[in-house]
């Protein structure tokens, strides 16, 4: 959305009836966002309120990776965000799928944001990427039992 | 819980006003509710002092810590603090040029800014209710100046309304009130509202409606001279012989309600958010700089926490001291005050009560980041004059923050060209915090210059900060719901046995100072009041 947006908001702001000098002088050389730029764009959802991905790469990228890093390795100091990286815990595809549901200490829940359809993916994503290779996928009716009673 | 008919619980009507008014309305009515209230700030402790020899053990080097630290020095106390960090202040801080940051992930964020402008990752702004802050800046000599929370010259911007071209925030208030105003006199006039206004009361409306949303003699409104001189001129009123003014055009009603500014305007409507504001001379940091002149001779840099143990007759806190190659080394007390945050707290090895530990454990650690970016010059003084202020746009960077200080001068400025938190409720804070410090101001630029396309000539260098990249904190501040502090508030701010926790998460003021100082001064109250029991 956002990379159409780009280009439209450009070509509107030239169209535009009371166009300043400044935007004028500004808008005539438009910088082109490199393809770089329009694929790091994409990582943002369309939506404010919930999150429009649906691949579990894609859902990892824009919300596991802040914490559990690009290589799932999470990051260690005084405190710690864990690895997901031979992460004997995920075993359990409902215990990560809840975590993703409802949180867990520091960790905020996604529950909220995300359909059973993303959970589901972004934990079957977790279960077989970083060296883990989890024979078991969760379904989203799965994350459908998983979610507490008061969410949506 | 029993529900009674059409009395909605506090959560249940935020939702209802959330999905009716949108997220704008509904973080409004969550400040009315009381989530951001009025500072419970009187006046400095008056602690009484031990009666004999006591040792306090304060852990964490930021406003709370530090702040306990100065009260119970005073006091008589005999007090150290250990900090993790190689500084004070934890999330007070100032970046300026030159400044390094080596995040979780291993990436450096580079502040290379070249002029006198600086960037606050965390706190930035003070509220005048925040009583406490004030009256330590006095004490401790902070300089204060204004921080222009609300410019009606700076933008409400959507990228889906006027083609995407920015709107000045004075534009959408006065035309949104001159449209009410005009609903409100046409309703009055026909009748509409005569079971809930007097006749006479109707008449006083009237007139004070044509006053207040600037009404022409058909109570409608429209562009005139006299709304120029609320809303402003296409062509200002000149001197000599210029060109005859001419009154700006107000937006019409469907397109105003349909862009969404409306809600944008809401920003500004909080308590917490009333002008005017103030920030520090020169940075955040000036404050914690302040108290930690007077209580740096008792701080221990490099100390990180591993375990807290209890006994009836004491504290022993275990620590990895930094500046003896990660050596083990305890130091005992008669209290703790620990500060450390709940998400790196929870990770730790701590004698408390199993209440305590679950309220440690519950509560999350919200999303937060900002982008500051260097320019050439002041384009958004010199070409759109926008003197300091806010503005906000409904793309990822939600918000674009202009410096309050070093007004038209030549030379780089500083904005704060990307800022969002959880609270508001915006997923767009989880998507920049896994990006790395160079995507960041990429996407900063991308976005920002749709609404000051003057971002690609002027850009100098750009910074940034990711809460959640933090090992010291592990995101910003505590996450509270209502159902979370029914459960845990009240055991977590509780004294445990030799224990007793400070800072933002002990407070309904999360994530500000205010919070933390109220919090640290709570606690060492309740302490001394135990210590003269």
């Amino acid at each position: 959305m956002f990379r159409n947006i780009l280009w439209a908001g450009l070509a509107l702001t030239l169209l535009a009836t009371n166009v300043t000098s400044q935007e004028a002088r500004f808008s005539a050389e438009p910088q082109r966002s490199d393809a770089a730029t329009e694929t790091l764009l994409q990582r943002f959802s369309e939506h404010p309120d919930h999150f429009t991905q649906t691949d579990g790469a894609a859902l990892y990228q824009t919300t596991c990776q802040a914490c559990h890093m690009e290589d799932g390795e999470g990051g260690a100091g005084a405190g710690a965000h864990p690895p997901l990286a031979r992460n004997p815990k995920l075993n359990s595809r409902h215990f990560l799928a809840g975590v993703i549901l409802t949180g867990y200490h520091g960790m905020p829940h996604f529950g909220t944001m995300m359909s059973d359809e993303q959970v589901a993916a972004v934990t079957n994503y977790v279960r077989s990427h970083f060296g883990n290779d989890y024979p078991d996928p969760i379904t989203p009716g799965e994350v459908a039992h998983l979610r507490p009673p008061d969410d949506h | 819980m029993t529900k009674m008919p059409y009395t909605p619980t506090r959560r249940q009507l935020l939702a209802m006003i959330g999905q009716v008014a949108g997220a704008g309305a509904m973080y409004q009515a969550m400040t009315s509710l009381g989530f951001a209230a009025e500072s419970g700030y009187t006046a400095e402790p008056g602690l009484q002092g031990p009666r004999q020899g006591r040792r306090v053990l304060i852990l964490g080097a930021g406003i709370a810590g530090m702040a306990a630290a100065y009260e119970m020095r005073r006091a008589g106390y005999e007090v150290k603090i250990l900090e993790y960090q190689n500084r004070h202040g934890g999330r007070c801080l100032t970046m300026r040029g030159g400044d390094r940051y080596t995040e979780m992930g291993g990436h450096e964020i580079t502040c290379d800014f070249e002029g006198d402008g600086f960037f606050n990752p965390g706190p930035w702004r003070l509220p005048v209710h925040h009583r406490a802050v004030f009256d330590y800046c006095r004490k401790l000599g902070v300089p204060l100046q204004p921080f222009i929370i609300k410019n009606n010259r700076a933008f409400l911007h959507s990228s889906r309304a006027f083609g995407g071209k920015p709107q000045r925030i004075g534009h959408v208030e006065k035309d949104m009130r001159g449209h009410v105003a005009e609903l409100l006199a046409k309703s009055l006039h026909q009748g509409g509202l005569d079971e809930a206004v007097s006749i006479e009361d109707r008449e006083r409306l009237l007139e004070g409606l044509r006053d207040w949303g600037v009404l022409d003699r058909r109570d409608r409104y429209r562009a005139s001279d006299d709304v120029g001189g609320v809303r402003g001129w296409d062509i200002h009123p000149g001197g000599g012989l210029m060109a005859e003014k001419s009154p700006s055009q107000p937006i019409d009603l469907s397109p105003l309600l349909q862009s969404g500014l409306w809600d944008q305007l809401f920003n500004f409507n909080s308590y917490t958010f009333e002008a005017p504001m103030f920030e520090p001379v020169g940075g955040m940091d000036a404050i914690t700089d302040a108290f930690a002149r007077e209580v740096s001779e008792v701080i221990q840099f490099n100390a990180r926490v591993t375990r807290i143990a209890q006994g009836d007759g004491g504290v022993t806190v275990t620590y990895a001291d930094g500046d003896q190659g990660g050596m083990v080394r305890e130091e005992a007390a008669d209290w703790c005050i620990c500060t450390i945050p709940l998400s790196v707290l929870v990770q730790l090895d701590v004698d408390c009560s199993d209440e305590m530990r679950q309220a440690i454990g519950a509560v999350p650690y919200a999303s937060a980041f900002k982008v500051a970016l260097e320019f050439r010059r002041r384009f958004w003084e010199q070409d759109d004059w926008i003197m300091g202020g806010v503005s906000y746009t409904d793309l990822p960077l939600v918000q674009i923050a202009y410096p309050n200080y070093g007004f038209m001068s030549d030379g780089p400025a500083v904005l704060q060209a990307a800022y969002d938190t959880a609270t508001g409720g915006r997923n767009f804070t989880y998507s920049w915090s896994t990006m790395t410090p160079q995507e960041r101001i990429d996407a900063a630029l991308a976005f920002g210059r749709q609404i000051h396309p003057q971002y690609d000539a002027e850009f100098m260098s750009g910074t940034s900060w990711v809460w959640h990249r933090v090992d010291w904190s592990l995101g910003c501040y505590g996450q509270w719901t209502d159902d979370l502090r029914d459960a845990h508030y009240k055991t977590l701010c509780e004294i445990d046995n030799r224990l007793v926790l400070a800072g933002e998460h002990c407070s309904h003021i999360p994530a500000w100072l205010e919070g933390s100082l109220l919090s640290a001064l709570d606690a060492i109250k309740r302490l001394d009041q135990r210590e003269n029991a």
